[in-house]
C-alpha cells in the first residue's frame, strides 16, 4: 500500500515534466477591455495580444482585431500546449460593479475562474476601475475546440452579463494542425492554414451576432447582427456557431454539410442551446456551386422574427 | 425623462458626430461578408410600471439616434410575451410599420431612415410605449415630423391636436413623476424647454405641458359593500413585480386594505372576479402567466397556478361558478374549476391570433363573448357546447366587451378604432352572433383642430360595461382622458365626463337605497372616480392611495386598471348569491349587504 501511494506521489512529481513535451513555450499576453457601447450593451474590447514564444521572442498581434468593443467580443486563437495571461480592465462607464471573464474549455486554477467570492469562497477574481485582474489559461492537451468565454460578475446578482453583450469566442486549435472534415466528398483531416475564413456566429435570443477571422486579410471584422457571409467558391471556411442566453436554438446552413464533430455523421441543422457550440469546416460551394446561399434558426418563430442572414459563395 | 434634459445639449452637440463603425483601413477586396445592423440604442421591454421600453443607458422610454442608425427592441425583464408593434411613425418611412404578428419573446433590430417620432407598443399590453427618434443633426430642433401615420391607417399632421396628445400622452405614460397624484394639490405635466421640429416649426416641448387642480370628494350617498380596484403599479417592499389589489369601503369610501401578493410577487394584478359566496377573489397577472386566488376577507393566499400567458380577464359562469380566464398573449379562454386552488377543466379556442382580452359572460350564463385584440374579432362562444363563432369586426385591437342582462346586446370597444373611425364600439347581436354597427365615440371631435363640438368625445377605449338596467354603455377612454356614455336607444354619447391619464377600468356597483354607480380607475391616476348613473354625474372622487402605509415603496395607489365591485350587480351572478342568503353559507357582512339591496337591484 505505502509503495502504491509513493508511486502515485511519484507520478504526480513528475507530471510538470511528463507534460514538457506537450507544451509549446508559447504564452498570449492579453488585455481585453469591458466597455459599453453607445446602445448601453457591454462588450469586449481588444487592448493588446502579444504572442511570446519559448525564446521569450514578442510578436504583436494586436492589429488583427477591431479597435472598437464588439458584440461578440475578441476571438482569441490558441493551439493546444499554449498558455495564456489574460488580464482584463473594467472601462464601463459610470460603474463600479465588477466584470469578469470566464472562460470555458481550457484549463484554469481556482484563481482564474471569474468569479466573485460568494460563490467560489476564493476571492473575488474581477477587475474593478482602476484594478485590473489577470486570468491565466492553459490550452492543455484534449482542448481543442471553440469555446465561450463570458463575464462572470457583472450585475445583481454577481452572476454576469453575458446576455448585455459580454462574451467572445476562445479557439483552441489542436496541436496537429488538422481538423477532420468531409471535403472533396472524403473524410479527412484539413490543414488549418488552409482554412481562408472563419465565420463566428452567436445565437442569442432571436440574433444573430457574428464576427468573422479572416485570414486572407488576417484581421477580424465585427460583423453585427444578422450579417451576410461572404466566400470564394471553392475556399476552405471554418464556422463557429454558439449559443447564449436562455432560447435553444437549431442551426441551419443551405446547401452544405458538414461532418459533426467526433463522429462519420454528416449533418446540415445543429442544435445549439445556451453555451453549446458547435465547430465545422465545409468547402465553400462543394457540390452545389456558388449562390447566394443562407443560413438561419431553424426554430419557425425565431426564423419568422428575422434570426437568418447569407452566405453568398461567389465564383 | 433625464434624457430629455439633456437632448438640448445633445442637438447642439450633434453636428460633431461621432464615427459609429471605423472603416476597414485594408484588406476590403478579401473581405466579401457585409455586416448586419449595429443597433445604436436600444430599448429594452420590462413589466416595470412606465418603464415598458427601457433603455439601459438612461432609463428612458425614449431613445435618439440619427438617419441611417439602427435601433434594437428586445424583451428583457419580462414574465410574459408581447409584441413589438408601431403605433406611430413618419410617413413615408422606409420598412415601416414593424409589427410583430403574434405574441412572443423575439427582438427587432431596424435600420431608421425618415427623421421624426416613431412609437412602439405592444397589442397584447397596449400602454407599453417605447419611442426612437430619428433627429438630423442638420435641422433645428428634435425632430417630430410632418405627417405621421397611425397603426389604423390614419395619417395626421405632426402640428395635429391628435399627434400633440399622443405626444403628451407617451411623455406622461412612460414618467412616473408626471402622474397624477391626488394626494398632491395639483397635477402638474412640466415638460422641459426642449426645441421639436414640427412640420418644420420649432416648437418647445414645455408648451405640451399643464397644471390642473386635484380635488377629491366622497360621494354623498354612500355604496352598498365595497370595491376592489387593481391599483397594479405600485411599487411594494419585498416584491421584485408590482401591484396590488386596493379595497374600497364604499360605506365611508376609504381604503380598507391592501392584497399585495408579497410571497408570491403578485405581477401585474389587472382584473378580478370572485364566487357566489364572495370568499374568494380570483386575481390575474396580466405581465405574468399565473392566476392567484385569496381570501376576500382575510386577505389568505390561496394558490397562485400557472394558467397560460398573459392571463388578463376572469369571470365566472353564474350557475356553476367555473372559472373562465383569457388568455391574452394565446388564443384561448380557459375553462377552471372553482375553489381555493382552481385547476384546468379544457381551454376553449378563440380563433387563431385572437389574443382574448376583456371577455363578458352573458347572465344566463348561455354564451362567453371574447374581444379579440390581435384579430379585429369578436368571439361568441356557446358554452353548452363551447362551439366558437368568430365575427370579424374591422375593429383595430377590440379589448374589452361587455353585453346587456338580457343577452342580446355586447358592446365591444375597439382601442385604436373602427377605421376610418378614429374611436368606436362595435355593437353584437349576440344570439344573431353578428356585428349590428359601430358606435362613433368621437363623433364630436376634429382630431387636427382639437375642437370638441359635442358630447361624443372618446379616443382610445377600454371597459365598457352595460348598466344593469341597459339604458347606457359607459365607456373609460384613456387617450382622451374622459367617460363616455352611450345610451343603447340611440346608439350615440349622449354625455362625456371627465376621467384621468390613462383612464382604464370601469365598473357598475350599487348605491345605497337604490341605483347604481359607475367606477372608473386610471392608470396614470391614484383616484376612482364615481359617477351617479341616475344623474349621469360624476359623484365623487375616492383616493386609492393610502399614505399610512409605509409597505408601499412608490407609486401609490397608481395604476388604476379592474374594478370589482360586491355585491355584483350582474343580474345571473347576484341571483345565485341571493339564492345563498339566510343558508349559512355567506358571511355575515355579505348577508348584511345584500339586505341593504332594493328589490330592483336584486333584479325582482
Amino acid at each position: 500500500m505505502t509503495k502504491i501511494a509513493v508511486l502515485i506521489f511519484c507520478a504526480w512529481a513528475l507530471m510538470p515534466t511528463a507534460n514538457a513535451g506537450t507544451e509549446s513555450g508559447k504564452t498570449h499576453l492579453i488585455t481585453l477591455k469591458a466597455g459599453k457601447l453607445d446602445s448601453g450593451q457591454l462588450a469586449y474590447q481588444m487592448v493588446s495580444h502579444k504572442i511570446r514564444d519559448a525564446s521569450g521572442k514578442l510578436e504583436d498581434i494586436t492589429n488583427r482585431y477591431s479597435t472598437e468593443p464588439t458584440i461578440p467580443g475578441p476571438a482569441i486563437v490558441m493551439t493546444e500546449g499554449d498558455q495564456a495571461e489574460v488580464t482584463l480592465e473594467h472601462g464601463i462607464k459610470d460603474s463600479n460593479e465588477p466584470v469578469s471573464i470566464h472562460v470555458h474549455g481550457v484549463h484554469f486554477k481556482i484563481d482564474s475562474d471569474g468569479t466573485m467570492k460568494v460563490f467560489n469562497h476564493v476571492a473575488d477574481q474581477a477587475a474593478f476601475p482602476g484594478k485590473p485582474y489577470t486570468y491565466k489559461w492553459t490550452a492543455a492537451p484534449g482542448t481543442a475546440g471553440t469555446w465561450p468565454y463570458h463575464d462572470h460578475a457583472f450585475g445583481n446578482p454577481m452572476l454576469g452579463a453575458e446576455d448585455k453583450g459580454l462574451y467572445g469566442t476562445l479557439i483552441v486549435n489542436p496541436k496537429g494542425g488538422k481538423v477532420m472534415a468531409m471535403v472533396d466528398g472524403q473524410m479527412k483531416g484539413v490543414d488549418i492554414k488552409d482554412i481562408k475564413r472563419e465565420f463566428v456566429l452567436w445565437m442569442h435570443e432571436t440574433t444573430f451576432w457574428g464576427t468573422e477571422i479572416n485570414h486572407l486579410a488576417n484581421r477580424q471584422v465585427p460583423l453585427w447582427t444578422n450579417p451576410t457571409l461572404g466566400a470564394r467558391e471553392g475556399e476552405l471556411v471554418r464556422f463557429h456557431v454558439i449559443g447564449i442566453g436562455t432560447a435553444f436554438h437549431t442551426f441551419h446552413l443551405h446547401g452544405h454539410r458538414w461532418l459533426q464533430p467526433g463522429t462519420t455523421h454528416l449533418v446540415d441543422t445543429v442544435n445549439i442551446g445556451p453555451i453549446v457550440r458547435e465547430s465545422f469546416v465545409i468547402k465553400a460551394g462543394e457540390g452545389v456551386g456558388p449562390g447566394p446561399w443562407h443560413y438561419h434558426c431553424h426554430v419557425l418563430q425565431h426564423m419568422q422574427s428575422g434570426m437568418m442572414g447569407g452566405f453568398r459563395v461567389i465564383e | 425623462m433625464s434624457k430629455v434634459l439633456k437632448l438640448t445639449a445633445a442637438i447642439v452637440m450633434a453636428n460633431l458626430g461621432t464615427p459609429v463603425c471605423a472603416a476597414p483601413a485594408s484588406g476590403d477586396d478579401l473581405l466579401l461578408s457585409v455586416p448586419g445592423l449595429m443597433p445604436s440604442a436600444m430599448l429594452e421591454m420590462s413589466d416595470e410600471p412606465g418603464l415598458w421600453f427601457k433603455d439601459p443607458v438612461d432609463g428612458d422610454a425614449l431613445v435618439v439616434i440619427k438617419p441611417k442608425q439602427a435601433a434594437m427592441i428586445k424583451m428583457t425583464d419580462t414574465n410574459t410575451e408581447h409584441t413589438i408593434t408601431s403605433l406611430l411613425w413618419p410617413s413615408g418611412a422606409q420598412s415601416f410599420p414593424i409589427d410583430q404578428e403574434k405574441p412572443s419573446s423575439a427582438s427587432v433590430t431596424a435600420e431608421f431612415d425618415k427623421p421624426g417620432l416613431y412609437v412602439f407598443t405592444c397589442k397584447v399590453h397596449p400602454y407599453m410605449f417605447g419611442a426612437v427618434v430619428v433627429d438630423d443633426p442638420n435641422t433645428k430642433g428634435l425632430d417630430v415630423g410632418s405627417e405621421l401615420q397611425l397603426v389604423t391607417g390614419a395619417k395626421v399632421p405632426a402640428s395635429s391636436d391628435i399627434a400633440k396628445r399622443l405626444l403628451r400622452t407617451f411623455f406622461v405614460a412612460t414618467t412616473p413623476s408626471l402622474w397624477r397624484d391626488y394626494s398632491k394639490p395639483k397635477w402638474e405635466v412640466s415638460l422641459p424647454d426642449i426645441p421639436l421640429n414640427i412640420e418644420g416649426n420649432t416648437i418647445s416641448l414645455s408648451a405640451l405641458g399643464m397644471t390642473m387642480p386635484n380635488e377629491l370628494e366622497k360621494p354623498g350617498t354612500p355604496g352598498v359593500g365595497e370595491v376592489w380596484v387593481n391599483t397594479q403599479f405600485e411599487k411594494i417592499d419585498g416584491k421584485k413585480k408590482v401591484g396590488t389589489a386596493t379595497r374600497i369601503n364604499t360605506g365611508n369610501w376609504s381604503v380598507a386594505g391592501k392584497f399585495k401578493g408579497v410571497k408570491e410577487d403578485m405581477n401585474n394584478p389587472h382584473n378580478m372576479w370572485t364566487d357566489k359566496q364572495y370568499q374568494y377573489i380570483y386575481q390575474t397577472q396580466w405581465f405574468d402567466k399565473k392566476l392567484l386566488t385569496f381570501d376576500r376577507a382575510s386577505g389568505e393566499t390561496y394558490s397562485n397556478v400557472v394558467v397560460g400567458e398573459s392571463p388578463s380577464h376572469v369571470m365566472t359562469r353564474p350557475a356553476d361558478d367555473v372559472l373562465y380566464v383569457a388568455l391574452n398573449a394565446g388564443e384561448q379562454v380557459l375553462k377552471m374549476t372553482p375553489g381555493k386552488s382552481p385547476s384546468a377543466l379544457n381551454s376553449i379556442n378563440t380563433g387563431p391570433h385572437t389574443s382574448p382580452h376583456g371577455h363578458f359572460i352573458t347572465d344566463d350564463g348561455k354564451y362567453l363573448i371574447t374581444p379579440n385584440a390581435l384579430a379585429g374579432s369578436v368571439s361568441v362562444v356557446d358554452l353548452d357546447s363551447e362551439q366558437n363563432t368568430e365575427i370579424p369586426t374591422g375593429g383595430v385591437i377590440p379589448i374589452a366587451v361587455w353585453g346587456t342582462m338580457d343577452g342580446k346586446r355586447a358592446y365591444a370597444a375597439n382601442l385604436l378604432g373602427t377605421p376610418p373611425l378614429l374611436s368606436s364600439l362595435t355593437v353584437i347581436d349576440v344570439p344573431g352572433k353578428k356585428k349590428l354597427m359601430d358606435i362613433d365615440l368621437a363623433a364630436d371631435y376634429d382630431p387636427v383642430t382639437g375642437k370638441i363640438s359635442g358630447e361624443a368625445y372618446g379616443l382610445l377605449p377600454i371597459q365598457t360595461p352595460v348598466s344593469p338596467d341597459g339604458k347606457y354603455v359607459v365607456t373609460a377612454n384613456t387617450l382622451s382622458a374622459s367617460i363616455t356614455i352611450v345610451d343603447t336607444a340611440s346608439n350615440k354619447v349622449i354625455k362625456s365626463l371627465p376621467c384621468e391619464p390613462g383612464c382604464h377600468g370601469a365598473h357598475f356597483g350599487m348605491k345605497k337605497g337604490g341605483g347604481y354607480y359607475a367606477y372608473v380607475a386610471s392608470k396614470f391616476a391614484n383616484d376612482l372616480i364615481v359617477i351617479d348613473m341616475d344623474k349621469l354625474e360624476v359623484a365623487g372622487r375616492i383616493l386609492l392611495s393610502d399614505p399610512k402605509d409605509s409597505g408601499i415603496q412608490a407609486y401609490n395607489g397608481m395604476g388604476g386598471q379592474g374594478i370589482l365591485p360586491l355585491p355584483l350587480v350582474e343580474h345571473g351572478n347576484l341571483k345565485e348569491t341571493l339564492k345563498l342568503s339566510g343558508t349559512g353559507q355567506l358571511s355575515p357582512e355579505v348577508e348584511g349587504w345584500l339586505n341593504a339591496l332594493t328589490p330592483e337591484q336584486k333584479g325582482i
